[in-house]
């Protein structure tokens, strides 16, 4: 994991989620063994894109909501390197929303890390779209007007190929998660709870830890879609995680990308002066 | 320069397209260079909509306000472009019963216009023809008002439909000699031509659109991600039609951020990628053209225009965003702005829109309008040998990848702030490409000094654009007593006005621009020193152009012909416009 390691200190607060994701992410990379020259990394903005350089590897840092296209037209582009997008509840369940029902139905070949720790840190505490209706935040000392966005419930409705959720808490599970979100042929659409000991009073460390099982320890099969849709949308009593959802059936985009499907190389490497004389044909 | 017109109008999706096209195409094999004008409104079917094409031996590149021939389709063209038809012009319909009201039936007279009533629905049912072949049938007749002979289009037309099977051919063939015996029959004399050149018969006809789009092609283009959005659809729709034979990867996006974001990330990765839109699109996109400013990415965005604000004239045409091309976005950063104007630049800039997005690691923003992008040009065939692909300080190679440091990505210290790029996935230093103000490494550093290092060292590549980029071209007299300046479609129309005879042997000249920002103005304030009358020419309100031009040399064009009625400029208004120049 040494060769992941920067000296840029990190700025996170103590106790934050963050630190958790960042070191299990590193982890399952070095267990695939991927050397930091191999991925991209691209980060939305918000507490968890602070750490763009706390990571040694090809990293991205990009604008408010707007990872994920970047980061499937880099996927597009070069599918041989692997591309994972961050991004937290704020940028992708409000600004970026669109973007996230895109990129599922796309089933783009990439991973995304949802930071859900239900609030914008980064600017003092609002209120995502995630945040509970009733929870008193910044800016909205009532709690919120608007209801509650039903993430899970969302995504699933979108007919995804990859759905996971962990714990910032749980680091070996994690890692399994992102191991397998990697080596997913499509959209790999992972939802990590995290605490935010600063701004976040309700699902703290503790309150996560007592809520959370591991669902595939008590047997859940992850090609069932209706089953994953449910424990994944009920958090009633207890809060599912693990890899709720796989299939490896449907095709990537890039799969399906008839005019692409014969080709060995990427559009990295085929930048050259093209010959248009057989397409000017048609206008004479 | 003898020119002569016809107009082809109707309600969309009645075919005015395809005899315009047919008509088009068949007068640049019988020896003519063509020009396709055409005008619709923002709707599928019923609008009024029209497809003009202009003709000559001689090199045209403009339309004019009126026809020799009008063919009208429904009663609207009959009732609203009546009195574009010249002296001695000739419409033809196919209105049964139509008669003009008598005022009009007078000035018809006394212009010396014919009126031609094809029955095409008889003539059809008389030959036991499906309705569709309408258009075969109103082609023909005006194939021999043009005085052609048929054999040129029945050529066309076998090679149309030649795929559909030897029976269709016939029945084509058969409805191309109806509408020609007809207008034999009804002894209307046809138009006399011109002598044609053969030269011409070998050239293509196409849109603008077409032309950028192998231009993109050409130029190493290997994904496209568009949102439709007239009239940059027309080149999403070229490109991702093309897309079995270019093998490119192409998204038709979510929206325009989305697209402007997919485009930067393919960048980022190192393959040459484009996106395009319009004026609205555009405004979208605008906070990612200040992200490729800052991780210093190359972009290439085509910004096709059309009138404002708002969804304004969704099909028609202006040159009102080159200050938002300018000024887009927030922060201070480098960008090239260029614009084509015809179908020769729109496939020539395009390989070099890639270069300097490459070289100067920035983002490009290349301008056309809807008068280009939808126009039809004949145009020499293109020579493909010609273009560059340079990608500046990009490195491939092992041995030099392995001699870099992360803090080589971003170094302020670099000549013209130009330095090395490399590619996610390469065996090298890695790097973050950091949106946030960062040091050299691309860590986040907000310390005052790192931050005029940063801003130095970006804004070190405008100057050095600057000071790469040619002077606008001059064309005419060299030492001209009358200067116009222009940019986009305009130059096409001017560059007509003045090799007509009456301009012809005036000391009189155009500067025309296609590089836009960072602007060069050496060459006009050495011109203007000189010239008697300086005169810009501009498709908007507020001469944008003629704004920047005095923003950046303190030159005031006081002379401005500008227009911003959705139409481009036409041949004989200019020619009107310029006349008083001469006296």
């Amino acid at each position: 994991m040494h060769s992941y390691y920067t000296d840029t200190p990190c700025t996170w607060c103590d106790g934050c989620g963050d630190y958790g994701i960042w070191t299990a992410m590193k982890r399952a990379l070095v267990e695939l063994g991927y050397h930091p020259w191999q991925i991209l990394l691209c980060y939305d903005v918000g507490c968890h894109g602070n750490g763009a350089d706390k990571t040694r590897a090809y990293t991205f840092h990009g604008l408010h909501g707007r990872v994920l296209p970047f980061a499937a037209g880099a996927s597009l582009a070069n599918p041989n390197v692997p591309v994972i997008a961050f991004g937290g509840d704020g940028a992708s369940f409000s600004e970026g929303v669109g973007h996230m029902v895109h990129s599922v139905r796309s089933n783009y070949p990439m991973t995304f890390v949802l930071h859900n720790n239900a609030n914008y840190g980064l600017t003092t505490g609002q209120a995502s779209s995630l945040t509970w209706q009733d929870q008193p935040m910044n800016s909205s000392p009532n709690g919120i007007p608007e209801r509650t966005l039903p993430s899970m419930d969302f995504i699933f409705s979108l007919e995804p190929t990859f759905v996971a959720r962990g714990f910032s808490g749980n680091i070996e599970q994690m890692v399994r998660i992102f191991k397998t979100a990697l080596q997913h042929r499509g959209f790999a659409y992972v939802d990590i709870l995290q605490a935010c000991p600063t701004y976040n009073h309700l699902a703290t460390h503790d309150w996560l830890l007592s809520h959370v099982y591991d669902a595939n320890s008590e047997g859940h099969d992850p090609s069932n879609f209706e089953e994953a849709r449910r424990i994944a949308v009920d958090t009633t009593d207890r809060i599912s995680t693990g890899i709720l959802y796989q299939n490896e059936d449907i095709p990537s985009f890039y799969e399906r990308l008839i005019p692409r499907q014969q080709r060995k190389t990427t559009a990295v490497e085929e930048v050259e002066r093209t010959d248009v004389s057989e397409l000017m044909k048609e206008f004479v | 320069m003898k020119r002569i017109s016809l107009k082809v109008t109707g309600a969309q999706g009645q075919g005015v397209n395809s005899v315009g096209e047919i008509c088009g195409k068949g007068l640049k094999h019988a020896g003519y260079c063509v020009f396709g004008y055409r005008e619709y409104m923002s709707l599928i079917k019923g609008g009024h909509s029209g497809y003009q094409l202009d003709v000559s031996p001689e090199k045209l590149e403009s339309s004019e306000t009126t026809v020799d021939i009008l063919v009208n389709f429904n009663h609207h063209g009959l009732m609203q472009n009546w009195q574009e038809v010249k002296k001695g012009g000739i419409i033809l319909h196919q209105t049964p019963m139509w008669e003009f009201p008598s005022e009009q039936q007078k000035w018809l007279k006394d212009n010396d216009i014919t009126v031609v009533y094809l029955p095409v629905e008889d003539i059809l049912k008389k030959m036991k023809a499906p309705n569709i072949l309408g258009n075969v049938l109103i082609t023909s007749a005006v194939w021999t008002l043009l005085g052609q002979d048929d054999d040129v289009l029945k050529e066309l037309v076998r090679k149309q439909f030649g795929h559909k099977g030897e029976e269709i051919v016939q029945m084509n063939f058969r409805c191309i000699d109806e509408g020609t015996a007809f207008i034999r029959d009804d002894s209307v004399q046809p138009l006399t031509l011109p002598a044609p050149d053969l030269k011409w018969a070998n050239h293509m006809y196409l849109t603008g659109s077409e032309a950028m789009g192998l231009g993109i092609i050409h130029g190493g283009c290997r994904m496209y991600v568009g949102y439709p959005m007239t009239p940059s659809s027309p080149l999403l729709s070229y490109i991702a039609d093309k897309q079995n034979e270019t093998e490119m990867v192409i998204k038709q996006a979510e929206d325009e951020i989305t697209a402007v974001q997919m485009m930067s990330g393919a960048m980022h990765m190192g393959t040459r990628a484009a996106t395009g839109t319009s004026g609205g699109g555009f405004d979208l996109m605008t906070e990612s053209l200040s992200l490729n400013g800052i991780i210093e990415n190359p972009a290439v965005i085509v910004l096709a225009q059309r009138p404002g604000p708002a969804t304004g004239l969704p099909t028609w045409t202006c040159q009102g965003d080159l200050l938002l091309a300018v000024g887009a976005a927030h922060g201070e950063f480098p960008r090239l702005v260029i614009s084509v104007s015809d179908s020769q630049d729109s496939f020539d800039l395009m390989p070099e829109a890639f270069n300097y997005a490459d070289e100067y690691q920035t983002p490009v923003i290349v301008l056309t309008d809807k008068h280009i992008a939808e126009a039809l040009y004949t145009q020499v065939p293109y020579d493909v040998t010609k273009a560059e692909i340079r990608r500046g300080n990009l490195v491939t190679d092992p041995k030099k990848l392995a001699k870099l440091k992360s803090a080589d990505r971003y170094d302020p210290t670099v000549k013209d702030g130009i330095s090395p790029r490399w590619l996610p996935g390469t065996e090298a230093d890695v790097y973050c490409a950091q949106g946030d103000e960062h040091d050299a490494e691309g860590n986040v550093d907000e310390s005052a000094s790192n931050a005029i290092a940063q801003m130095q060292k970006r804004m070190a590549k405008m100057t050095a654009l600057h000071n790469a980029l040619p002077e606008p071209d001059l064309i005419g007299d060299s030492n001209p007593d009358i200067l116009l300046v222009c940019w986009g479609s305009t130059r096409s129309v001017v560059d007509d006005v003045l090799k007509s005879e009456e301009f012809a042997g005036a000391s009189i000249a155009y500067l025309h621009y296609s590089f836009l920002w960072p602007l060069k103005t050496e060459k006009l304030l050495q011109l203007v020193s000189k010239a008697k009358k300086i005169v810009l020419i501009e498709g908007n309100y507020n001469g944008q152009l003629g704004k920047l031009i005095r923003q950046e040399c303190g030159l005031n064009i006081e002379e401005r012909i500008l227009k911003y009625d959705g139409r481009p400029f036409f041949y004989d208004e200019l020619h009107r416009a310029l006349t008083p120049l001469l006296s």
